[in-house]
């Protein structure tokens, strides 16, 4: 019975959903990537997820507002972003893994500005999403 | 029968686990080691005084070892809880700002501060913006008639004192309904959780947790050894501004934000159909 509350555990611990606060279940396809071009729209600077709105237009021209979810206020500060990095109107392509049903909502992989700099990058452990 | 049982029990949780932890374990654990290794501990420290703030090194959310099996009684207090998987969105208490409680607070990714004071010690963790009460004034923990009567509360009522240089703390009278760990195993009204608090050097403290609870468990729970390491000046000075805005900040789950912004706003919006 020890031996296989062991080996339990050890697959439990492989298993075991290390998102801290937030159950996600299926919300992102984290296979795959969307590039948006647009223009920021709304930005909630607030916990427990900085979320930014942006205008997208698609292939017939609609424009199509996605938000995505960044990590929380005191991750993103301490790696010296604020509630002002990014401005309402500002042209950014952002990176992210949308949601699974098609929804314009979606989890960021990065922001890259117009200078071709990259921000907010998950990548890189500056946007810790959990 | 009854181990069949038990086992079975735990078969059924390990495998409905086990998808989401392969997705999402990578990069999780041990992300704050290479930016504390470089910060390495001088040898001049007080090991009685755990005063600034700290952040657990290795972030598995639980205690780290494999638990004792449960009691039937265990088991069925484990009725309900549900555990994420794909497709299956879990329903841990604080998926809608309901306290983390303790320990699981305690085995969390953000930072925690330790105020020292004379008769007291305070843990302030940074989400929830909780803090908790540890005595010191020799005060024992409640027992017998003054625990029930007192009643359970999500952090339980603590008290500690120094052996050496190692601080024990007791806690008793944690409330059922906070999950132990992400993995939603329990624990009992009449639980008592013994952690032993060590400052190893300068930069660096350890835990280790013992969960005593013969209600819902068949032995001793005894976690993993739990190393906080202090953080670096500039990671509690926001943008650099020294002084000016720093420490433990706002991180607290406010169902108007977690609840009606991002579980109906995105988390339920972005929802693949289940198959």
């Amino acid at each position: 019975m020890k031996r296989i509350s062991i080996l339990l555990f050890v697959l439990s611990m492989l298993a075991a959903p290390l998102y801290a606060h937030h159950g996600r279940g299926a919300t992102y396809d984290m296979k795959k990537r969307v590039t948006l071009k647009g223009t920021v729209s709304r930005v909630d600077w607030r916990n427990p997820h900085v979320v930014i709105f942006m205008d997208v237009k698609d292939e017939t021209g609609k424009v199509v507002t996605w938000g995505f979810e960044n990590a929380g206020v005191s991750q993103l500060a301490q790696e010296g972003y604020n509630r002002n990095t990014l401005k309402i109107g500002q042209e950014i392509t952002a990176v992210v893994n949308p949601a699974a049903n098609g929804s314009p909502t979606a989890i960021v992989v990065k922001v890259i500005l117009g200078d071709g700099s990259e921000i907010m990058s998950r990548e890189r452990g500056q946007n810790p999403v959990d | 029968m009854r181990n069949r049982f038990i086992t079975l029990t735990i078969l059924v949780f390990a495998v409905c686990l086990l998808p989401t932890g392969v997705a999402n374990a990578q990069g999780d654990k041990d992300k704050f080691k290479a930016r504390y290794e470089a910060n390495a501990g001088s040898k001049e420290f007080d090991p009685h005084d755990f005063s600034g703030i700290w952040e657990m090194t290795r972030l598995d959310h639980s205690f780290g070892t494999p638990p004792p099996p449960l009691t039937p009684a265990g088991t069925a207090a484990m009725a309900g809880r549900i555990v994420d998987k794909p497709g299956v969105i879990g329903n841990a208490p604080w998926y809608t700002c309901n306290p983390m409680g303790f320990p699981r607070l305690m085995n969390d990714d953000e930072p925690m501060e330790f105020i020292m004071t004379k008769e007291k010690i305070l843990q302030v963790f940074q989400w929830e913006h909780r803090i908790r009460y540890i005595w010191t004034d020799g005060r024992q923990a409640p027992s017998g008639q003054n625990l029930e009567n007192l009643g359970p509360a999500w952090y339980g009522h603590s008290a500690a004192q120094w052996n050496g240089n190692s601080l024990t703390v007791n806690t008793v009278g944690l409330d059922e309904r906070a999950w132990l760990d992400n993995a939603g195993l329990p624990k009992s009204f009449h639980a008592r959780i013994e952690e032993s608090w060590k400052r190893v050097d300068s930069n660096t403290i350890e835990l280790q947790l013992t969960l005593y609870d013969p209600e819902y468990y068949t032995a001793p729970y005894v976690s993993a050894k739990k190393t906080f390491k202090k953080m670096p000046d500039d990671a509690i000075s926001y943008f650099g501004w020294s002084g000016l805005f720093a420490g433990i900040s706002e991180g607290i789950c406010a169902p108007t934000n977690e609840v009606e912004g991002y579980n109906k706003g995105f988390r339920d919006v972005g929802q693949a159909k289940s198959k």
